[in-house]
């Protein structure tokens, strides 16, 4: 049965705003699910919650059939890859960032395999050395992508992985994804990318007023 | 030796000292003339008041006045290292914490000290306890203040590099490892610099204290060592403390990092 995750009634207000109003996602395994929406409209906050990072004010996230907060924080996280728009970089060389996740879970990952990594996440081996934090926006991303692979995540959740990459490096990370919910993970994208948009396919929602869609919703003027 | 007493007349001949600080300034168009004015007043005005309550405490020592004084340091060292900590829970959530780390930090190297190294005639004996656990305590509520400045303050501006550990599986004593680190590196620094330079650059005042006042300088330096050995040791103690209070406070039960409302601290 192929890792999925699902939340139900999701409410959150910041500031006043409604920014979740009772939504409902279900991600299913090998799908990958494309959102789109208003800016500021409660897209990164919706991956936020889903990546453990962030409390609703109402609702319920389940990973595998299981509510996460019945689980381990930590260890919740370990399954669900949350690759942020504009992703920190750690102190250290890129090789030292992709072995973050292992070292913390108390794990040595070889050199030869966060190597292969980086490779996967569209980066040339010759970045391992590299300081992490003089990197460009679009090769942190992809450090960021190494990053998480290096833990095997069941699930996975980007923000804009495409806008600050040019259109070859945007299609190795489309391929990327494809090749990782070919394997079963459920992938939820929040683009705006016309282009990774028909290159990713699967489903598209949209969330506005709070709430997750099919079709895109009107806005009221 | 004898001791060589000021009376008040004498002391008045001492204003001229400031009177020549003033006439400095206004020369020099400083303007700080009134501060000095004031300050000059009001330096004579707090101590008087703390000298005339330590002779009533010492006229009368018991134990509840002398520990009613060192209850009273506690306290406010504890508010004033909660204060003007901007990206914290605010000034009353931290106050508890505070005055707890001052006060925990506080017994740990005061109780040792005068049960085996500094014993007193009497164990309430107010000319010790008192002066020393002020000493003591106005170091712990440094190490305090500076640890809760720093951990909330880098945590806040290195957010996106905290989550991003967490996302990766971090515990939140991981996610803020490097943060606490250079917080507790911070608050024990100043200490330790006045270990590594002390008697070279100017005598501390404690043991100048002493040796104005007619004790051997030999016995005086061992004092003045008890002390400079408690005061890196209660900064340790107060600054690990708060760092472990700070680290619990800006996690949630669910271990995800709490945003607080950005405070103005002038």
């Amino acid at each position: 049965m192929p890792a999925l995750l699902e939340a139900h009634g999701l409410r959150k207000t910041y500031e006043g705003r409604v920014l979740l109003d009772d939504a409902d996602l279900r991600l299913e395994g090998g799908v990958i699910t494309t959102l789109s929406g208003p800016s500021g409209g409660g897209k990164t906050t919706l991956l936020r919650i889903l990546g453990q990072l962030s409390e609703a004010d109402a609702g319920q996230v389940l990973l595998d059939g299981v509510d996460v907060r019945t689980l381990m924080p930590r260890d919740a996280r370990r399954r669900i890859a949350l690759v942020p728009q504009a992703p920190a970089m750690f102190p250290g060389t890129v090789l030292d960032n992709v072995r973050t996740g292992p070292r913390l879970a108390g794990r040595d990952l070889p050199e030869s395999t966060a190597r292969e990594l980086i490779v996967r996440a569209g980066l040339d081996a010759q970045f391992l050395g590299q300081d992490a934090r003089a990197l460009s926006g679009g090769e942190k991303l992809r450090v960021a992508v190494a990053r998480a692979l290096a833990l095997h995540p069941e699930v996975w959740l980007l923000d804009e992985p495409t806008a600050a990459l040019d259109a070859e490096r945007a299609d190795i990370l489309v391929r990327l994804l494809r090749e990782l919910a070919r394997d079963g993970a459920p992938i939820l994208v929040v683009t705006h990318d016309a282009r990774a948009l028909g290159q990713l396919g699967g489903r598209h929602l949209e969330l506005s007023s709070g709430r997750l869609g099919a079709e895109p919703v009107a806005r009221p003027a | 030796m004898s001791y060589v007493s000021v009376s008040l007349p004498q002391l008045l001949l001492s204003l001229g000292l400031m009177a020549l600080a003033i006439a400095i300034s206004s020369r020099n168009h400083l303007g700080l003339e009134k501060d000095l004015a004031v300050g000059t007043l009001r330096a004579a005005v707090q101590l008087f008041a703390v000298g005339l309550l330590l002779t009533i405490v010492f006229r009368n020592e018991h134990p509840a006045s002398v520990f009613g004084v060192i209850a009273v340091m506690v306290v406010v060292g504890g508010w004033t290292a909660a204060r003007r900590i901007a990206h914290g829970p605010g000034t009353g959530v931290l106050f508890r914490y505070a005055t707890l780390a001052v006060l925990v930090s506080g017994v740990v190297v005061l109780v040792p000290v005068f049960a085996f190294v500094i014993r007193p005639p009497r164990w309430y004996e107010a000319r010790l306890l008192i002066p020393i656990s002020g000493m003591i305590l106005s170091n712990a509520m440094n190490g305090v203040a500076l640890v809760f400045e720093r951990v909330f303050a880098s945590v806040h501006d290195d957010a996106p590099a905290v989550e991003q550990l967490l996302s990766l599986g971090a515990t939140p004593r991981q996610a803020v490892e490097r943060h606490v680190r250079a917080a507790m590196n911070a608050a024990l620094r100043p200490t330790i610099n006045g270990l590594l330079t002390v008697g070279l650059v100017a005598l501390p005042g404690m043991m100048t204290g002493q040796i104005v006042s007619g004790t051997a300088p030999d016995q005086a330096v061992r004092y003045q060592l008890v002390i400079m050995y408690q005061l890196v040791s209660v900064a340790a103690v107060a600054g690990a403390l708060a760092a472990s209070f700070a680290r619990g406070l800006s996690f949630n039960d669910r271990e995800q990092l709490r945003t607080f409302a950005d405070r103005r601290v002038g």
